[in-house]
């Protein structure tokens, strides 16, 4: 297991290096030499041209660029961003990725309890017609064009019905004399996301062993009841109170986007959790089961769902992977100023700087996902785990 | 000994027969994937039709064509003059006038001598769908249907293209890996885990805004990053499962070379596999094209996503639906066909997959 780790580490890490190395030469090819866009303006300084050159290196030959690159990669040296000059790149993304965090940590919880729980009920109610229905429906919103879909949410929930607000993560006129920013806020409310689920998961877990189904549920449904007022109380002491009307105005802008977001990828989960559901329903300690006569609730709940469950966790942690990937379309059509939107305006105007850090970063953050996703899964199945003691 | 060899042929013929009969049962018996059979078809159907009317003369190019086709649609409208204050016996609100088939005297400014209770001929641009135009006409007084059957062609070619490309590789690649295994095997996995890593759709974007994409780039590109990408590994599971059978066994020792064993035993095995894998990629690359050119990002003429990005610029997405011709179609289009793959390929997956099947 442990030799397992280490050697996967090690991959990662040649992978890594092959990845900067990649991207840079990617950056590189674009015609028109991007980097030296920003030495053609005849308006440049001397001294900020020479910094410029010894930045990127780019007098000297490719092969040392791209060393340089590297090192400058750990430095977290990436130079200025040509569009909001005087900030670097890491600093806009360290505005940036609060943003998104939030947004996609709350939409991924949120879609994946949702598709499980579809994905279980479809493999069960396997030929009848309401999951003909539902299998149709979700194959809908698996499929549907997104940008379109997400639109035509906007105009209903947003235009027509004017339920939600149409973009922006906030209204500046409620902001304009708040003692601190919104990154403060969105750290405090990804805390509060985070200690929130972990409870729910603690809660989980230790439920997990209580044989009887309706004792377990009661427990949940009291862990559930205590977060809420737990919630209640942290959110109106302290420092917790004065950040409350602010907090709330981001959760309300956030409302439409998770649930466009929510109905386009439950869809995922449900499919996959049919899938392997479906799989498993076949095995014979199913029938094993059914023939001791368990209820047809317990085994699929206890029986069937958890084993389905390995590698629908497996692609969830492997959605990590796409949190800053699909953000990008969510983004621009919210006009929520986070990740995928930097990234995007950055390589429409040619901010190069920061399109590379963007991307690099966004690579490192999948490449991270990957690995840990790797290790999960490793000590999930104990076929894998049992192979690699042998 | 002719004789013979005729008769195996025959049979082999007939095996081949009763196999494909036996699978298309398995597959009609999914109703899904009969349902995405049948969207698919019609699709194709639309793709194909548009070059047989424009040949047949049946539509004018001129008026027709998808890109630089124009028609006039004029419309005569009762010239009114909007009151000053509401309700009036006439119109109860605001937003009531001007009424259907009635224009506003101040909108005409630049006509010379239009007086209230004229009949003014205006030009509908955007028209409303009608007998000549199926569904209607664009800002620029383009037919939406001949679009939305170019964008079909577009789609096909680029899905079907990019789908085949990715899949050959894979399938090669994954092969390969699970025949030779050991250094092989490794810098292969590698590879597929450096394209799985990569954040597709900001590297697509990266590609686009310095490279002027064409659908035939766009298809290789594609292709090649999801030939190289996770369905190497599936694949390659998939040959390492056939490679361990008896007749692989029974084969070397008979004298197979590596290669013939590689092409005629391996290779057949897995490419049921790869063809369920092209099925699912088809639906990953419309979408993808619809993302990249609804976001201005691509060099082509016509698509369903540009037609998104059309209505959207010209600000009818907002209009809700009273432009649905301009809004409906293009994304409906998308989804459908898309859909229609998916559930193809989940109709395969019943057929290949002997553990899902029915009991």
């Amino acid at each position: 297991m442990v030799e397992y780790i280490v050697r996967r580490t090690l991959q990662m890490i040649v992978v890594f290096f092959i990845f900067l190395v990649s991207s840079y030469l990617l950056f590189n090819a674009i015609p028109g030499n991007a980097f030296s866009n920003l030495l053609l303006n005849p308006n440049l300084p001397p001294d900020a041209y020479q910094k410029v050159l010894e930045t990127y290196g780019l007098d000297k030959p490719l092969f040392e660029r791209v060393q340089l690159y590297v090192v400058n990669f750990f430095k977290g040296d990436f130079g200025y961003s040509y569009k909001y000059f005087p900030k670097t790149p890491i600093e806009l993304i360290a505005e940036r990725l609060p943003r998104t965090l939030m947004l996609f940590s709350v939409v991924n919880i949120v879609a994946f309890y949702t598709g499980f729980f579809i994905g279980k009920v479809l493999a069960w109610r396997r030929g009848s017609k309401s999951e003909t229905w539902i299998t149709i429906t979700s194959v809908f919103s698996y499929t549907v064009f997104y940008p379109w879909f997400a639109l035509m949410m906007l105009w209903f929930f947003g235009y027509k019905m004017g339920w939600f607000p149409i973009g922006k993560f906030l209204y500046p006129e409620k902001w304009y004399d708040a003692p601190f920013d919104s990154d403060v806020i969105f750290a405090m409310m990804i805390k509060f996301v985070l200690v929130v689920s972990l409870i729910q998961f603690a809660a989980y877990t230790v439920t997990r062993g209580i044989e009887s189904l309706s004792s377990r549920r009661n427990i949940r449904f009291l862990s559930l009841i205590a977060i809420f007022i737990g919630s209640y109380f942290y959110w109106n002491t302290g420092e917790a109170l004065s950040r409350k009307p602010y907090a709330a105005d981001i959760a309300y802008h956030m409302i439409l986007p998770v649930l466009v977001v929510t109905i386009v990828a439950f869809a995922g989960t449900a499919l996959l959790t049919r899938t392997t559901m479906m799989e498993v329903l076949k095995e014979d300690y199913i029938l094993t089961a059914r023939a001791k006569g368990i209820s047809q609730k317990r085994i699929r709940d206890r029986h069937a769902a958890r084993t389905a469950l390995l590698p629908v966790v497996t692609s969830f942690i492997f959605t990590i992977v796409t949190i800053i990937d699909g953000s990008v379309l969510t983004e621009q059509i919210f006009s929520w100023p986070g990740m995928g939107q930097l990234l995007l305006q950055a390589v429409l105007e040619e901010d190069i700087p920061v399109a590379m850090a963007s991307f690099s970063f966004v690579g490192v953050f999948a490449l991270l996902a990957h690995l840990i996703a790797d290790i999960s899964y490793s000590y999930l199945d104990p076929r894998i785990r049992v192979k690699s003691q042998g | 000994m002719e004789i013979d060899e005729l008769k195996e042929k025959n049979l082999q013929k007939q095996l081949r027969k009763e196999a494909i009969k036996r699978n298309w049962r398995l597959f009609a018996q999914s109703k899904l994937g009969m349902i995405g059979l049948g969207i698919v078809s019609i699709f194709l159907i639309l793709a194909l039709l548009q070059p047989f009317l424009f040949m047949t003369g049946i539509w004018s190019e001129s008026i027709y064509h998808p890109v630089v086709g124009y028609d006039q649609i004029i419309e005569s409208k009762l010239v009114v003059e909007c009151p000053k204050e509401y309700p009036t016996p006439k119109y109860a609100t605001f937003s009531e006038c001007p009424a259907q088939g009635e224009v506003q005297k101040k909108m005409l400014y630049l006509a010379q001598g239009v007086e209230v209770g004229d009949m003014y001929d205006v030009y509908l641009q955007p028209a409303p769908p009608s007998a000549k135009h199926i569904l209607g006409t664009d800002s620029l007084g383009r037919d939406v249907f001949s679009q939305i059957m170019e964008g079909s062609q577009v789609a096909f070619v680029l899905g079907l293209l990019s789908a085949t490309l990715g899949v050959g590789i894979s399938t090669i690649l994954g092969t390969i890996a699970a025949f030779f295994g050991g250094r092989i095997d490794a810098y292969l996995m590698r590879q597929s885990d450096l394209v799985l890593m990569l954040p597709t759709l900001p590297l697509l974007f990266i590609i686009s805004a310095f490279a002027e994409l064409k659908i035939w780039h766009l298809a290789v590109v594609l292709g090649v990053l999801g030939g190289l990408g996770g369905s190497v590994i599936t694949i390659k599971s998939q040959a390492l499962q056939v490679k361990v059978k008896p007749f692989v066994d029974s084969a070397r020792i008979t004298g197979g070379s590596q290669r013939k064993i590689m092409f005629s035993h391996v290779l057949p095995n897995v490419a049921p596999l790869a063809l369920l894998f092209m099925v699912f990629s088809v639906t990953g690359a419309i979408a993808s094209e619809s993302v990249l050119s609804f976001l201005g990002l691509l060099n082509i003429d016509m698509s369903w996503g540009l037609m998104i990005y059309l209505s959207q610029t010209d600000g009818f997405i907002f209009s809700g639906l009273e432009y649905w011709w301009l809004i409906l179609p293009a994304g409906l289009s998308v989804t459908f066909l898309a859909g229609g793959f998916y559930l193809v390929g989940r109709g395969l997956d019943d057929v290949f997959n002997p553990r899902l099947r029915k009991r």
